[in-house]
């Protein structure tokens, strides 16, 4: 018998203290969704796996901010946050999101914090999160630190989160007048993994551009924000061509890589349709209260 | 929608919901997954990780270390077993363990066995195996005058007689050429108002069924039990039995339901391996797949299809060529079959008097190709089809009208020259027509959202001649059983078989029995396969439940019961023995006539016993900007003679469109060095929920199979037939580009697209 050490401990503080810092072999595992597949296709064995299903409640909250913030904690089921009404209330995109993200099975077993340290680039949460301009909350035996999830992610399945550190939080900041959208590409079937995420949030200043972030996932190496492409919106009008040049400055700037969704050709076409389409969708659709 | 008028027991003709459905959906349904037997063996194999190559060495001690590990044998040990150890059902070629040589990446080298699978699969892992490389082939074409050779001399079985001249042959990867001559194509082709002359291409795909493959042999004091996930219990019984050099009877296959098998659990797979490590260890030993491992052990041809037509001035098709080249894989399995059976169709359902068919099965280092729902005619419906679209619009005569006027009538010959009856094409193509409300004018879309709509419609000859024996057992007090060995893997064949036997002996198809297949218990069937257990074995249970409901009749009349009399079946048992005693036993069996064609012209009078004709219309949008594709509408129709049970085949119609929809459009085996790329679902997508299109009708023509059990033939495959043709005429009627080669991916969409504009996409 093939055994490993299953840990189940009861304080956030227990699970740190039962991870390694040097041991690749020794790992959290929330709702094991991306892990067990991990382990199932022999890509990872454990010496020992940490569950954090029982650490304190707090972890699994979701809470707005009197000044229109939200704290959403790490072990919350991706179904808890899709049908959760301060979520809603803050970043209806997210909600949008989730309809189409994976399938009702698997959002009501993953948590947050998973999604985002499993450092998979074609995962939607992670583009959606940057754009809103949210940040992890982290815990470490050293203490506490806080990271944008837009510099979450350093390669391919890569974040800078030590072994030993947890995702405790996501804070979502006030989205007061942001506007949001988030669409995905997928070429085999529909619930495929995406072929191309594209996340965008704009600040709209009377028909024009003041703010903008906008990340793209998936056809890249790594979650990336389209800094020049930002550059090129703002203080722009709200409008067609605007669109129309963000998305030609996008398909230059966005590093793609071709895999058996589509050569780095043709998503690199893809990127220019799809964000011309998602600025279109935000910059179309109503601002945050 | 039941258009035929009901039989008179009201039995056939019912949409009786399936009998399992209750068991199924609780959970309770029994599958050999969830069979585990005192001190059994878990196998796990080795497997080859270079797609041909000679076996230098084999070590095994390293793996034989594990703890928890029971034995590791390699194809030597099998050896002792089996002197002959391979196997298959047209060419025994396949070793049961690779001999000698590997011929596919994944082809099993060594199996480990432990009470844990954990632990069997660390040693399977440690087997550590040196290679001396050999030159490979993959491509079908290049197969056909390769210096690399798969085998290095053909083993046909010798099951099939017009196999047999191949016997011995050297240095060739041709399993099996298939010729027909009919007329005279060279003249038509020199006397031709048009030509037109085009080559389609089809991917490898996987049959993907959710329950993976799982055989668990079982030694018994002289013999050996064998559960399966099979779909052809009688020929694992007599293949083992071959193997080993038994008589038939030391061999039980039990066979309970299937979690689906679409062509992939035909004919003898983990079977041998299981049976040789029972006897070699005296223990039970269970081989169960990963859905990975699939992925190498059966699939769907790739292929490759040249058509040329000649076409007179008034439109109608004159002439003919076909060369199809099936890429078979490694191993042989039913491939040669496929290039018969499937190849004398290649010039589709229309009235053509010359015409020419080469059609070649070749063996390259790829996981073997089998049958696949629908047995090749997919492959080649959706290169005429496409064909036909192409001539039509060549011509600027509208598609359905185009084949209107060449369509094959019935009583017209065939390319074999076998006539056509009761073949209900026209009927097809009018219902389609109809459902697409072909004459009205059509939306094109606007803007960057095209529309377009396309029909596609094929047919397919019947794998004959094949035997199904049914018994039907009247018990003493009027119940009874059904004993057969179709199997049912979800196309609903014991509800189907209960309402025949039901409709015969006036009784409630609930309370009829259906036995599953256990070689101890139920009689002969060849295999459930083909779409052939409705006309075959339903024939033999309509002969079987005749017989005993004429025995009955016969000893009502011995106990002086009068000729009408209502008396029930009880008390005439009891009459007749005293008691609640005694049986009445039915037996039916059942071989439809066929002559094989001729081994130079490829003809035959009677190629079949029947036809099945499917065929399939779309609209579609295409995102110009993107390349995507996506189905607003599909129709299917189809002739499966009088509906024994119309709700299960409205289903069995709309899941072969949605399955042949996932080939159409993306699923697709990548291959690196013969490395499958991506063999899981996580890599390899079929069909989601999300991928239905919103609106599917499928439709039952008002048709009746003569010699057909209550005029009912087959109908699993035939919703295959259509769909790739269609949506790749819908795609070329909506943005004005025409795809060549499966998977219709919204890539290939799109570049095709723009190379039309003069703005290629680069690589």
């Amino acid at each position: 018998m093939i055994s490993f050490e299953l840990a189940e401990p009861k304080t956030l503080n227990e699970a740190i203290a039962l991870l390694d810092a040097e041991d690749p072999e020794v790992r959290p595992i929330s709702g094991g969704t991306a892990l067990m597949l991990m382990m199932k296709s022999g890509v990872f064995r454990p010496s020992r796996l940490v569950s954090l299903q029982k650490v304190e409640a707090d972890y699994s909250r979701i809470e707005r901010g009197s000044n229109g913030s939200l704290r959403i904690g790490a072990m919350a089921s991706l179904s808890q946050v899709e049908h959760s009404d301060e979520v809603r209330r803050v970043a209806p995109v997210i909600e949008k999101t989730m309809r189409h993200l994976s399938n009702v099975r698997v959002r009501n077993v993953a948590r947050l914090g998973g999604n985002l340290a499993h450092g998979d680039p074609h995962m939607d949460l992670p583009p959606v999160l940057s754009s809103l301009g949210a940040k992890a909350i982290v815990a470490g035996p050293s203490g506490q630190r806080e990271i944008l999830i837009e510099a979450l992610f350093s390669g391919y399945y890569e974040t800078v989160l030590k072994r030993d550190e947890l995702i405790t939080f996501v804070e979502v900041p006030p989205q007061a007048g942001w506007s949001s959208s988030y669409i995905k590409c997928t070429t085999r079937s529909a619930d495929d993994w995406p072929a191309l995420g594209i996340a965008c949030s704009l600040r709209i200043e009377g028909g024009s551009i003041g703010d903008v972030r906008l990340m793209i996932s998936a056809a890249t190496e790594k979650l990336t924000r389209l800094v020049s492409t930002e550059k090129v919106l703002r203080g722009q009008k709200v409008n067609e061509a605007t669109f129309e040049r963000a998305g030609e400055s996008a398909m230059a700037e966005a590093e793609v890589i071709g895999d058996s969704r589509g050569s780095a050709s043709y998503k690199s076409e893809l990127v220019r349709v799809y964000v011309r389409r998602a600025l279109r969708q935000a910059g179309l659709g109503e601002t945050q209260p | 929608m039941t258009i035929h008028k009901p039989m008179p027991a009201g039995q056939v003709g019912r949409s009786l919901p399936r009998l399992e459905s209750r068991e199924k959906v609780t959970g309770r349904a029994d599958y050999v997954h969830n069979i585990r037997l005192p001190g059994m063996l878990i196998a796990k194999v080795a497997r080859s990780t270079v797609a041909h190559g000679r076996i230098v060495s084999i070590d095994t001690s390293a793996a034989r270390q594990v703890e928890g590990v029971f034995a590791v044998y390699t194809g030597e040990d099998i050896r002792k077993i089996i002197p002959e150890p391979y196997y298959g059902p047209a060419f025994h070629d396949q070793p049961i363990l690779a001999l000698g040589k590997v011929r596919h990446v994944g082809e099993p080298v060594a199996v480990a066995l432990a009470r844990d699978a954990h632990a069997a699969e660390q040693a399977a892992q440690l087997v550590e195996v040196v290679y001396e490389e050999l030159p490979a082939v993959f491509d079908e074409v290049e197969a056909m005058d390769s210096k690399a050779i798969v085998h290095d001399v053909l083993k046909p079985a010798g099951t099939f007689p017009d196999l047999k001249h191949l016997h011995g042959k050297k240095n060739t990867n041709i399993a099996l050429d298939f010729h027909l001559r009919r007329g005279d194509v060279d003249k038509a082709f020199a006397g031709a108002a048009h030509l037109f002359e085009h080559e389609f291409h089809t991917q490898q795909v996987m049959h993907t069924p959710l329950e993976p493959m799982v055989s668990l042999a079982e030694p018994t004091r002289d013999g050996l039990t064998i559960h399966t996930s099979s779909q052809s219990p009688s020929f694992v019984r007599i293949e083992i039995a071959r193997l080993l050099g038994w008589p038939e009877n030391r061999v039980q296959v039990k066979v309970p339901y299937l979690g689906g098998g679409f062509g992939a659990k035909l004919y003898i797979k983990l079977e041998a391996l299981v049976a040789a490590l029972a006897l070699l260890t005296r223990r039970p030993v269970k081989w169960s797949l990963t859905m990975e491992e699939q992925f190498y052990t059966i699939s769907k041809h790739a292929t490759t299809f040249r058509i040329k037509s000649a076409v007179d001035a008034a439109g109608k098709i004159t002439g003919r060529s076909c060369a199809v080249y099936w890429n078979g894989g490694a191993y042989a399995d039913i491939g040669p079959r496929v290039t018969q059976k499937s190849g004398f169709t290649a010039p589709g359902p229309y009235d053509i008097e010359n015409v020419a068919i080469e059609s070649y099965s070749l063996y390259t280092n790829r996981p073997p190709a089998g049958a696949l729902r629908g047995f090749g005619i997919p492959q080649l419906v959706w290169a005429y089809e496409s064909h036909t679209d192409l001539i039509a619009r060549e011509l600027n005569i509208d598609p359905v009208e185009f084949r209107r006027m060449n369509i094959l009538r019935e009583g017209r010959p065939q390319a074999t020259g076998t006539a056509m009856k009761d073949a209900a094409i026209d009927l097809v193509l009018e219902k389609l027509a109809e459902r697409m409300n072909w004459s009205a004018p059509f939306d094109r879309g606007g803007g960057t959202v095209r529309r377009g709509r396309g029909v596609g419609i094929g047919f397919k000859a019947s794998i004959s001649p094949t035997t199904s024996v049914a018994f039907v057992n009247i018990y003493a007090d009027g119940s009874c059983a059904l004993y057969m060995s179709t199997v049912d893997m979800g196309q609903g064949s014991d509800t189907a078989m209960a309402q025949i036997v039901a409709e015969v002996l006036q009784v409630q198809a609930e309370s009829v029995r259906v036995i599953h297949p256990d070689t101890d218990v139920t009689p002969y069937d060849m295999a459930t396969l083909g779409s052939r257990s409705t006309f075959h074995m339903g024939n033999a249970v309509k002969l079987a439940a005749e017989d005993a409901k004429q025995k009955l009749e016969a000893m009502a009349r011995s106990v002086g019961v009068p000729e009408g009399s209502n008396l029930e079946t009880r008390e005439i048992f009891k009459k007749k023995y005293g008691m609640q005693a005694g049986n009445v036993m039915g037996v039916g069996s059942y071989i439809p006539g066929y002559k094989s064609p001729d081994s130079v012209s490829g003809m035959s009078d009677n190629i079949t016993p029947f036809w099945m004709i499917g065929g399939t219309g779309v609209e579609i949008e295409v995102d110009t900007e993107t390349g995507h594709v996506k189905l607003t509408k599909l129709v299917n129709a189809a002739d499966m003679g009088r509906p024994l049970n119309p709700r299960i085949v409205e289903t069995q119609l709309s899941g072969a469109a949605i399955m042949q929809l996932g080939f159409t459009m993306f699923e697709n085996m990548e291959f690196d060095a013969g490395q499958v790329t991506n063999a899981s679902f996580a890599d390899y997508k079929i069909p989601g929920i999300h991928d239905i299109p919103p609106a599917i009708e499928n439709h039952i023509v008002l048709a009746e199979q003569g010699g057909g059990p209550f005029g009912a033939k087959g109908v699993g495959e035939s919703a295959t037939f259509g769909v790739s043709p269609a949506i790749a005429n819908a795609i070329h009627d909506a943005v004005g580009v025409r795809l060549t080669d499966l998977p219709l991916t919204a890539e290939s969409v799109l570049r095709a697209i723009r190379l039309k504009a003069g703005n290629p996409i680069g690589d």
